[in-house]
């Protein structure tokens, strides 16, 4: 029993890990995301095309080779090493997410009527105004079941990040696996699936937080 | 006295000509009809007057101040043309995410924001002090918002939907849409209001209570395109026909619907307006 509670409480610093990973991503990639988009739709072909050729890249490629690149990357191409393990993460996730986001916010944009931009123009709102104001949350209420799925990909991509050695919750599970301790391994599909339960929960929520508004 | 004067207005889309050189005159609070057939330049005229299209070429005289095609404005100038035209579009455009009110204040809203941000930077220019300023802002900020709400009332009373103030738009029928697009329009106080046919997305049976509002504007100067003849014999002092993108002929709704001199007028008035009031 004892045993029990010390593989549970190890798992949940794991589990913190993986929470962690989870959280900066999703705060770092939602707005990196807009700015992607926005650049890909700009007029400017210097500022789109990179964008849109970041958007191919990562899209086009599998997350894991995203996160080794990142890591061992600098060491390969400049000597740079000591690169941290949990910044890397961060910067793969967030790097791949921002994509997959910003392709969401760009159908979402592509389907608000062109009249709604031009009301607020006639109005003499900036462009700004216009953004956060008419655009934004008309947004919101068109991306919000495509983003749930995003989001809840996220919750199980955190498991990746074991292949640089970062111990969110499968690598301290696999860990036990060493020791001939199978069931942690198992264990831990009880956190991710209370993780989705509360993000379907949340999620619910805001659909019927937004049913109000009819696009 | 000339109130606003449009000259030579062109604008071409990829290589066609829509507007060919518009030009027109309007004494404040009359009422101008812009009448003509599909593709005639009716919606590329309003859009431009309104800021949504640049012309290649042309001059706007309102109230003294001169705007011309060609010159470089700042963004902030555009502003400021925009706000002197208010238009109302065919197909509404509400905001789907406000409710009625919402759509009427939230131009004005914004609008008091930023002067109150301005007012704040002001008063600490003159030397008051951060917390100070802040108060006054927060202050002459939530007076100006007040009014605001007052105002967006009055002129939902004013459009008969007051009490239809919290309604989303698409609780709202097509005509009771329409209708607080009118208000919302009204509500920066435009110089000049402009409709493109507000009532050709409408039923019939819709299209007369937006009619009805219109009507009640009367004083405000406006330009109306339309596709109801009868209409805009009614209520304009002066009619526009356009044909391919020129004025084709102007004059009194008595001299443009009882005795056209052009023979393109004449055709288009046989199939839209005789036939209407089977007068021919
Ligand atoms: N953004 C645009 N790009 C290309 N062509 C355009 C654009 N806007 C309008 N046009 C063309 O300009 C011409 C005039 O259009 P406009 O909408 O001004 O006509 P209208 O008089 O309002 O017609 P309707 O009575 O059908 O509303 C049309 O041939 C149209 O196809
Ligand atoms: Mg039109």
């Amino acid at each position: 029993m004892s045993k029990f509670l010390s593989v549970s409480l190890s798992l949940l610093e794991g589990f913190a890990t993986t929470c962690l990973i989870f959280l900066l991503t999703l705060l770092l990639a939602i707005p990196l995301g807009m700015v992607i988009t926005l650049g890909s739709r700009s007029r400017i072909k210097a500022i789109a095309l990179p964008c849109r050729a970041l958007v191919w890249v990562v899209r086009g490629t599998p997350l894991m080779l995203q996160l080794i690149a990142i890591f061992y990357g600098p060491a390969l191409l400049f000597g740079i090493v000591g690169f941290d393990r949990f910044a890397a993460v961060l910067v793969a996730f967030t790097l791949n997410y921002a994509c997959y986001f910003s392709e969401i916010y760009r159908g979402g944009m592509d389907n608000i009527p062109r009249g709604q931009r031009e009301a607020g123009l006639v109005l003499g709102m900036t462009r700004i105004q216009i953004f956060f104001h008419v655009t934004l949350p008309q947004l919101i209420k068109r991306i919000l079941a495509p983003m749930s799925n995003e989001v809840m990909s996220l919750v199980k991509d955190t498991s990746l990040a074991r292949i640089i050695s970062v111990s969110e919750i499968i690598f301290v599970a696999q860990e036990y696996t060493r020791q001939g301790l199978i069931y942690p391994l198992f264990y831990t599909g009880a956190f991710y699936l209370l993780f989705i339960g509360i993000l379907t929960l949340l999620f619910r929520l805001a659909e019927k937080k937004t049913a109000y508004i009819k696009v | 006295m000339e109130y606003l004067t449009v000259e030579n207005f062109k604008k071409s889309f990829g290589g066609t000509q829509v507007l060919k050189g518009i030009g027109f005159e309007l004494p404040k609070g009359s009422i101008l009809a812009v009448i003509g057939a599909s593709g005639s330049g009716k919606t590329t005229l309003l859009r431009c007057l309104n800021f949504l299209e640049t012309p290649d070429e042309g001059k706007i005289c309102l109230g003294g101040e001169v705007f011309e095609a060609g010159k470089r404005y700042s963004e902030r100038e555009i502003r400021a043309w925009r706000k002197k035209f208010g238009l109302v579009f065919q197909s509404f455009n509400l905001f789907p995410h406000l409710t009625a009110r919402g759509n009427v204040s939230l131009a004005p809203d914004l609008l008091a924001r930023e002067r109150a941000r301005e007012k704040k930077k002001q008063l600490i220019k003159e030397g008051m002090g951060r917390r100070k300023a802040s108060a006054a802002a927060r202050a002459f900020r939530r007076e100006l918002l007040q009014n605001n709400a007052r105002r967006a009332d009055e002129l939902l009373e004013k459009v008969g939907l007051l009490d239809r103030a919290s309604a989303y738009p698409h609780e709202l029928s097509g005509g009771q849409q329409q209708r607080v697009a009118i208000a919302r329009a009204l509500a920066l106080e435009p110089e000049i209001l402009c409709f493109d046919e507000p009532t050709s997305a409408l039923d019939p049976a819709l299209t007369e209570e937006v009619l009805k509002t219109i009507r009640t504007l009367k004083g405000h100067t406006m330009i109306v395109v339309t596709h109801e003849m009868a209409f805009a014999r009614e209520v304009a002092d002066e009619v526009i026909f356009m044909a391919e993108g020129r004025v084709e002929e102007r004059g009194t709704p008595e001299e443009i619907f009882s005795s056209p001199m052009s023979e393109k007028l004449k055709s288009f008035l046989k199939r839209e307006y005789y036939d209407e009031t089977a007068i021919s």
